[in-house]
């Protein structure tokens, strides 16, 4: 996130895209609804109805994978009504000549025969979003997980960049993580194009410099993003997989063949604090100890690095993961200082990254949660990015073109699918669903159907029907809902019982590799005699 | 600018002090600044206040009656005091009234939740033999569901609750309902929480003042909050990063219950989502993995010792990489641990095996 979090309270115009954020990440909903109470304005772009249109002034209720149209459309009113920020353009801007070109070949009209999203709702949009001072941007998976994500980002920064709403408290451009500790382990350098702090792994000389620190020689050659992983193993080239406190056998789309392929792995090491789907394919499971049982930090969406700490010793013989994989690459053969504590393992990691060097966990001790950049011991905390002038030196606008979804809806597959998250579980729900309380609010998986498909379908409410896909075929009870468009369905992806990744396509993203989990082309096949039960749908349901 | 800060210097006088305020703000806001302490009972920053307990009358010169300091507006060159008698006398008398109203033994009381009435009436002291006062509020029938349990026997009316599930939470499950003596919180249609708009953040319970809001997995489990230990952490659900407090019964080794920070103080402001605050029994659950396994040879799991699976682990990963090269070889490392941790994945994958393969699941 450019700015944080309790500066969305402040905001005045609210542009929320993609991010079912009353379910999925509540505590920021709550800053939203402060915001509307004080009068802020809000639009809501997303295929559902979903809570926060409630409360929104406009609903922007468009078909699925059609972000880039719609976005570039609200930059064309931006650019044809002369509403962008000129000066601050020039200041601190590179080619928007081009974007401008592009802008312009996306008008509201045709985007509404495109989004469903009549124009003059986006003309509104986009002239309250650019004449609002404090006008900030909020997304989350709804715009990432396309295969044309990265597009998507690039879509909204542009829009970003043309008004000027950037290096402001309650603007800027907000990407809200679905994980605890997402932003923490792309920091550390958990992805194959950079080192700890966003060093790029591809410059030699910052190879160079890890080298020297760790006394090892660095590979030249560039890693694989998860989405390549996944092909990697089919096509036989990875032999041996760690698997770190993840699933990926639930969490990975077109499972099929990512179990396949794990069944042909030389090697597999689970390590995790359940006994996951994973570890079937698994030659050594290492108990972990959870969040409660160690030390360590984590950093939240506004970059802010908080404290994880020890409350209770972990079950029998299960250790802290820090721990396991020091004692891993002693074994392997790379020397460790005799590390007792967390603290010092991020004292090391801050030593070689520039971003994070004011940081300690002594410092957060003293001073609480702190927000990188912190570039030495005197420099304060970071509350929001680009404060006077672009961090990169120049923000560069990338024009982006419409690509419809890789998969698009047909004859024999007329349905579009898209996946999500609910208020009561979270992601695998390996935590949530052995919570016996949250499995009695919301026990199995359900599919939302729009009633006039179902009436097509002759789909009773609360039925049992097949969601087939080109990849497999999951069976769930039906929910009617408004809250989902016409020819569209949902489904949420914590229920074992009901998994969407057989369902959903493994094509990724090119640039970031992220599976496209918000768009597929389905079909529905009514199961008879299936006896109709309710389903509770979550915190709100928009059904008649 | 609506919404800036204007500073201007405008003084009230409290107790003989000069205290600075800013336009806008109540004698409260002005005297929890200067740290002037005046008892409050349905008073939190986050909601409009409700003037409902009366415990924060204080004398305002110039003004015959005394005025709430929670909604009473700061002005310029006001005189306050909230250490006279009479200031005194009225707080001892509404303590009397609220204790009247509720369970008169404190460690009754306390079952669960600390109660902030008894706790104040010992600071604060009582007036005459308020035990004979009033008669106790009715109850009503409680509901099924599994997480939030209502007692009305603690409730002093302080409407916290209620403000909060519409001001903060904004989705009014609960609300005062009835008359007079009869007056209790409920729901529409007196429906279990779990069957209206409740969203069950638990706010209502962490506001409540007197644990008549309280958790019912925590009451069961016997331990009164305040001989439990608070270990202050961050949530591990989504990235909100919200700061919340284990409470911890150390001599069980057990997480009993998960309670907010005091709002103002962290990210999250006080408030929690129904994960931050009841998702936490998976930390005891029988399914958590104690033993490292290896599998033998075309074989099934079994148990090992650490010994044991960390060496199959070294050869198993170094076998691979003699055989197939090390860009064979693939580390997902999880948003869901620490940065520690992911830094040494890293690290491990780049400096130990020798290759740049290292990502997670979900890099958003
Ligand atoms: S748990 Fe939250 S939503 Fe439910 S009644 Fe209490 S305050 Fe309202
Ligand atoms: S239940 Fe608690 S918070 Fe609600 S009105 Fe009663 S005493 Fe106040
Ligand atoms: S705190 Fe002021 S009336 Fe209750």
């Amino acid at each position: 996130m450019t700015n944080s979090i309790p500066e969305i309270r402040d905001a005045d115009f609210l542009f929320v895209t993609g991010s079912n954020t009353s379910e999925a990440h509540p505590i920021i909903a709550m800053e939203m609804k402060l915001a509307v109470q004080r009068g802020a304005r809000l639009a809501v772009a997303d295929p559902r109805k979903i809570w926060m249109t409630e409360i929104a002034d406009w609903h922007l209720q468009l078909k699925p994978g059609t972000d880039v149209w719609l976005l570039n459309a609200m930059a064309h009113v931006i650019v044809s009504e002369g509403l962008e920020a000129t000066d601050w353009i020039a200041e601190n801007t590179e080619d928007f000549d081009k974007v401008r070109e592009t802008a312009l070949r996306y008008p509201p009209e045709e985007a509404a025969e495109v989004t469903g999203v009549p124009a003059e709702t986006i003309r509104e949009v986009a002239r309250a979003y650019a004449a609002t001072p404090k006008a900030g941007i909020y997304y989350t998976l709804g715009i990432t997980e396309h295969t044309t994500g990265t597009d998507n980002v690039y879509a909204l920064s542009n829009l970003v960049l043309m008004t000027g709403h950037l290096g402001v408290r309650s603007a800027g451009m907000n990407p809200l993580r679905g994980q605890n500790n997402v932003q923490g382990a792309n920091d550390s350098g958990a992805t194959p194009v950079f080192y700890p702090g966003y060093q790029n792994a591809s410059d030699p000389e910052v190879r160079g410099a890890f080298a020297e620190a760790w006394g090892v020689e660095q590979s030249e050659t560039t890693g694989l993003n998860l989405n390549e992983m996944m092909k990697a193993m089919s096509d036989g080239q990875l032999k041996a997989l760690y698997l770190l406190g993840e699933d990926i056998v639930i969490s990975e789309p077109n499972v099929c063949r990512v179990e396949e392929a794990m069944n042909e792995l030389d090697f597999v090491v689970v390590q995790d604090i359940f006994f996951n789907e994973s570890c079937r394919y698994a030659d050594v499971v290492l108990p972990a100890a959870c969040f409660a049982e160690k030390e360590g930090v984590f950093t939240n969406s506004d970059r802010r690095v908080q404290r994880v700490r020890r409350a209770v010793e972990p079950p029998g013989q299960a250790r802290a993961d820090w721990e396991i994989l020091l004692e891993v690459m002693k074994r392997a053969g790379l020397e460790q200082p005799d590390y007792q504590h967390p603290r010092e393992i991020y004292a090391e990691m801050a030593s070689l990254s520039p971003k994070f060097r004011g940081i300690s966990h002594e410092r957060i001790e003293r001073e609480g949660g702190m927000q990188w950049p912190v570039t030495g011991p005197e420099e304060p905390s970071c509350e929001y990015l680009h404060k006077g002038g672009v961090l990169r030196g120049k923000g560069l606008f990338v024009s982006v073109e419409y690509r419809p979804p890789f998969e698009q809806e047909d004859v024999e597959y007329p349905l579009v699918l898209s996946t999500g998250r609910t208020l009561y579980h979270y992601n695998a729900a390996t935590q949530t669903r052995r919570n016996e309380q949250l499995a009695h609010k919301q026990p199995e998986g359900f599919v939302e159907v729009h009633p006039k498909n179902a009436r097509k379908l002759g789909i009773e409410d609360g039925q049992k029907v097949d969601v087939v896909t080109r990849r497999g075929r999951v069976r769930a009870r039906v929910m009617l809902s408004r809250q989902v468009r016409k020819n569209a369905i949902w489904m949420p992806f914590h229920f074992p019982d009901v998994r969407t990744n057989y369902l959903t396509t493994d094509a990724g993203d090119a640039v970031t590799g992220t599976g496209e989990y918000k768009v597929c082309a389905a079909r529905l096949e009514p199961v008879p005699d299936s006896v109709p039960e309710r389903v509770f749908p979550g915190a709100f349901a928009a059904v008649e | 600018m609506a919404y800036s800060r204007a500073k201007v210097s405008e003084f009230v006088i409290i107790d003989g002090n000069e205290i600075s305020f800013e336009p806008g703000e109540t004698l409260l806001e002005a005297a929890k600044r200067a740290d002037v302490e005046i008892p409050t009972l349905c008073y939190d920053p986050r909601l409009t206040p409700a003037g409902a307990c009366r415990m924060c009358l204080v004398e305002v010169e110039g003004s015959r009656l005394m005025q709430p300091a929670c909604s009473f507006k700061a002005a310029p060159g006001q005189v306050v005091r909230t250490q006279t008698a009479r200031v005194q006398r009225n707080r001892e008398f509404i303590l009397s009234l609220h204790l009247a109203d509720t369970i008169h033994d404190r460690d009754v009381m306390e079952d669960n939740n600390p109660s902030h009435v008894h706790e104040l009436a010992e600071r604060y002291g009582t007036a005459g033999d308020w035990t004979t006062l009033a008669k106790q509020r009715a109850g009503r029938p409680d509901d099924v569901n599994k997480f939030i349990s209502f007692r009305p026997d603690r409730c002093i009316l302080c409407s916290l609750c209620t403000r909060y599930c519409d001001q903060v939470e904004a989705v009014s499950a609960i609300t005062l309902a009835g008359r007079g003596a009869h007056t209790t919180i409920t729901t529409a249609d007196a429906r279990s929480l779990t069957d209206t708009t409740c969203e069950l953040c638990g706010g209502c319970v962490d506001v409540c003042p007197t644990g008549a809001m309280t958790e019912k997995a925590a009451l069961e489990y016997g331990k009164p909050e305040r001989e439990l230990d608070k270990v202050r952490t961050t949530c591990n659900f989504c990235g909100v990063g919200c700061q919340i407090d284990l409470n911890v019964d150390t001599e069980a080794n057990q997480v009993v219950k998960v309670t907010s920070p005091p709002p103002g103080t962290t990210v999250n402001d006080g408030n929690l989502c129904v994960k931050g605050r009841f998702a936490n029994d998976f930390i005891h659950h029988e399914d958590r993995l104690t033993v490292p396994l290896v599998r033998d040879p075309g074989g099934g799991l079994r148990e090992a010792t650490w010994d044991e699976a960390l060496d199959r682990t070294v050869r198993g990963l170094q076998a691979a990489a003699a055989k197939h090269g090390n860009d064979a070889l693939a580390f997902i490392s999880s948003s869901r641990c620490t940065g520690e941790e992911n830094y040494l994945m890293q690290k491990m994958a780049r400096a130990a095996f020798g290759t740049h393969n290292i990502h997670q699941c979900a890099a958003t």
